[in-house]
């Protein structure tokens, strides 16, 4: 059951739709475009997009995008819940979207199983607008894939309140923040340093980031899995010393439990990206004006940064008008219009230029007193090592390390051994898929 | 209309032989097209994506090819150790979890069923009603209760000094099960309280006239009569435990002590959804609906020889 088997179906019932709208529209529309595709010519020149995403507030950019341009018309459909896994399905059977948006993490495995368009003759004139990690994240095998929007730099929100009440600096390199957990914890058994939850990689995938680590690389025409490598093990040994001297809670993240904690300022620092002060103000309203946002430690305190990875939109291989849904995700998530609302409304960190330097990025916010806060996250962003790539089983990746990093906060194992088996899972996966591993 | 009328009223006067033959078929054909589209169909699709898998080559941008694998992800899903260990793990639970439910169920259905339970209306229907939520929302609202912050429950323990943690590694198999058991008891119970209402009551008399007290009528008596009622709710309830999804699937959500392959279900998701190999969870699929025949043909066979119960199923 490949999508290239199914194509053919997709595409008769996708120009019947066409059709039949078309007939409706043809009689107040001129047919003045005369384009070459036979979608076009069956339409009168009226393109449909269908565009599935998650951010808040696209309704009203789709809108305006609808109301300057007649002849391409998109259609938004929000995405929830398990959507992504639809998504998926969707394009195999031939009835996908034309533009979905996707994590950054997933596209190589869109690519490897043909479910997107390479766009670069449409965008390649984008890239000096887009910041370099972000380009990378749509640039798979020599194709552009589509065009990033927003991404996850991470900075360590902290509870201002409480390092004062014990007269505790707030740390800046990695030594310092093991001084502050133990010298926290002796202050007030109750306060953990950190919650390194095992349900939720995003903060071990920031720390490794920023210690220049990959999960993935290439050498040659093999991937290069790097679950465990020197880097990851090096934030492991870090992980194991909180963890071994009980200066960390464990519980899963999002959870009742997890909010209770936050609230009851039992957790110190959260370390996590751009888009979770939102969430924070959001599930702890309690708490505002205690917390500030610094950027994470580091090795050395040299200014150094992890991401959680961004968000995309692609073309998926179903899209009859590839040039028309580039020319919308091109305006969407690049121009000058879009940025405020994509900031605003969305509560995207920009992936651009121009959405860096846009006024309604820097806006003082009162949950964190006031504080600038998106400034130290445009300086995370520059000092993102530009290591992270992507690769083909993100997902299972990912997965099999919550499954083993869990078995170790019961004290089953240590993190190194979590990593270990984490990369003998990842390697797995990827050969009974035929691709080659490199040792 | 008129004519067709006419047509059907002047062959019912005249039903050929070979008319006659094929109103059978007529009135069956609606369930078998019904089983055929929905069940054997996808048993059949599952059963050949189980032979196939996706290859691609070096790193993969060469695009995907369908290759016939014979019985490779059938060993693949045999080999992995946390697949195989799900059926140890749902069958621990259902060992402990089955018998439990059923003596539970079984002493509400006697005990309502002896009248002697003032209000018993509101009771059964008390017991009844936790069935009437969906699975997925049960699991939810006892999560609720076993997480130590915002739990009522374990905050009551602990003021009496019993440190409860129904999430902990050991701890947590049961904490599935209590849901399950708070969920399947109403409808068993209910079950096997029609069951009992079916029992001639003059037995009973001959029984008492004999010298017989309630407990022995119960044990002796009821308990064997409705036998048939019994084997039904524990086949389904021993069908329900292979099939363990729901309740660990949510509970996952609040405990990082319920890996993502935790019973076979979970597996077989977790295939398919996370390691996007629809082929492999195929084969795990397959794997777990034989299992589910065997464990049910067994107990089928022995309780027939031991209870001579035999019709019917």
């Amino acid at each position: 059951m490949t999508a290239k088997m199914l194509y053919p179906t997709r595409r008769v019932a996708r120009f019947g739709a066409i059709a039949l709208a078309a007939a409706v529209l043809v009689s107040c529309s001129s047919g003045s475009d005369d384009e070459s595709d036979t979608t076009d010519e069956a339409g009168g020149g009226t393109t449909t997009l269908e565009y599935w995403g998650w951010v808040p507030g696209m309704e009203d950019l789709v809108a305006t995008w609808n109301e300057a341009n007649p002849d391409v018309q998109v259609e938004f459909h929000r995405m929830t819940g398990d959507d992504g896994e639809k998504v998926e399905a969707a394009v195999d059977a031939g009835s996908g979207p034309d533009i979905v948006q996707l994590s950054s993490d997933v596209l190589t495995d869109y690519v490897i199983n043909d479910r997107v368009q390479d766009i670069s003759e449409f965008v390649g004139d984008d890239e000096s607008n887009y910041t370099p990690s972000s380009w990378k994240a749509v640039s798979v095998a020599d194709g552009v894939y589509g065009l990033p929007q927003g991404v996850g730099p991470a900075a360590m929100m902290y509870r201002s309140d409480i390092f004062a009440a014990h007269g505790i600096e707030v740390p800046t390199t990695w030594d310092d923040y093991l001084a502050a957990a133990r010298a926290l914890h002796a202050a007030d058994p109750n306060v953990v340093i950190a919650n390194l939850s095992p349900t939720e990689a995003a903060q071990w995938q920031v720390e490794v980031h920023q210690n220049g680590a990959s999960l993935y690389g290439t050498e040659g025409d093999s991937w290069k899995v790097s679950v465990n490598g020197a880097e990851s093990k090096e934030v492991a040994q870090r992980w194991q010393t909180l963890l071994d001297e009980g200066l960390i809670s464990t519980v899963p993240m999002w959870t009742p439990e997890y909010w209770a904690a936050v609230n009851e300022g039992r957790i110190a620092t959260i370390i996590q990206a751009a888009w979770f002060p939102a969430l924070l103000e959001e599930n702890a309203a309690d708490t505002a004006g205690n917390w500030q946002v610094a950027p994470m430690p580091s090795k050395d305190g040299q200014p150094a940064a992890g991401d959680t990875g961004g968000s995309i939109v692609v073309v998926l291989r179903g899209a009859e008008n590839p040039e028309a849904a580039a020319t919308f995700i091109s305006w969407l998530d690049g121009s000058d219009e879009t940025q405020a609302p994509l900031i605003e409304d969305g509560g995207l960190f920009p992936s651009t230029l121009n959405g860096l330097e846009s006024d309604s990025l820097y806006q003082p916010q009162p949950f964190f007193a006031n504080q600038v806060i998106n400034e130290v996250y445009a300086d995370a962003v520059q000092s993102e090592p530009d290591t992270w790539s992507a690769g083909p089983n993100f997902a299972t990746a990912f997965q099999a390390i919550a499954d083993e990093f869990s078995k170790v906060v019961t004290g089953q194992q240590t993190y190194a051994d979590a990593l270990d088996k984490a990369q003998e899972a990842t390697v797995a996966d990827l050969e009974s898929r035929g691709l080659s591993v490199a040792d | 209309m008129a004519s067709v009328t006419a047509v059907r009223g002047s062959r019912r006067k005249r039903m050929s032989p070979a008319g006659s033959r094929l109103v059978p078929y007529v009135f069956v054909a609606p369930f078998v097209v019904l089983f055929i589209v929905f069940l054997i169909a996808p048993i059949g699709v599952a059963i050949a994506n189980s032979l196939f898998s996706q290859q691609a080559a070096g790193l993969g941008f060469g695009g995907v090819e369908r290759v016939f694998v014979g019985l490779d992800n059938y060993v693949r899903a045999l080999q992995d150790h946390e697949f195989v260990v799900g059926f140890g793990r749902v069958l621990l639970y259902g060992v402990v979890q089955i018998p439990v439910m059923m003596i539970v169920a079984a002493a509400l259905a006697l005990l309502f069923d002896t009248g002697l339970v003032r209000g018993s209306r509101f009771f059964q229907f008390a017991v009844f009603l936790p069935y009437a939520v969906p699975g997925v929302i049960a699991a939810l609202l006892w999560g609720f209760l076993y997480q130590p912050s915002v739990s009522p429950l374990v905050g009551g323990l602990s003021a009496l000094g019993i440190d409860a943690d129904f999430l902990a590694p050991g701890m947590v198999l049961w904490s599935i099960a209590n849901v399950a058991t708070w969920s399947t008891v109403g409808i068993n119970m209910i079950i096997l309280f029609a069951a009992l209402q079916g029992v001639p009551r003059e037995m009973y008399e001959a029984a008492r006239i004999d010298g017989a007290g309630e407990l022995r009528i119960a044990l002796s008596i009821k308990i064997p009569m409705i036998a048939p009622a019994v084997l039904l709710t524990t086949l389904s309830s021993i069908i329900g435990t292979l099939q363990l999804f729901n309740e660990p699937q949510v509970l996952k959500s609040i405990t990082s002590n319920i890996p993502s392959d935790y019973t076979p279900n979970m597996a077989v998701y977790a295939a398919s959804t996370l390691d996007r190999n629809p082929n492999l969870a195929s084969a795990m699929a397959v794997v777990l609906g034989l299992a589910t025949l065997v464990v049910s043909v067994v107990v089928l066979r022995l309780t027939r020889r031991r209870n001579g119960v035999s019709d019917g199923v």
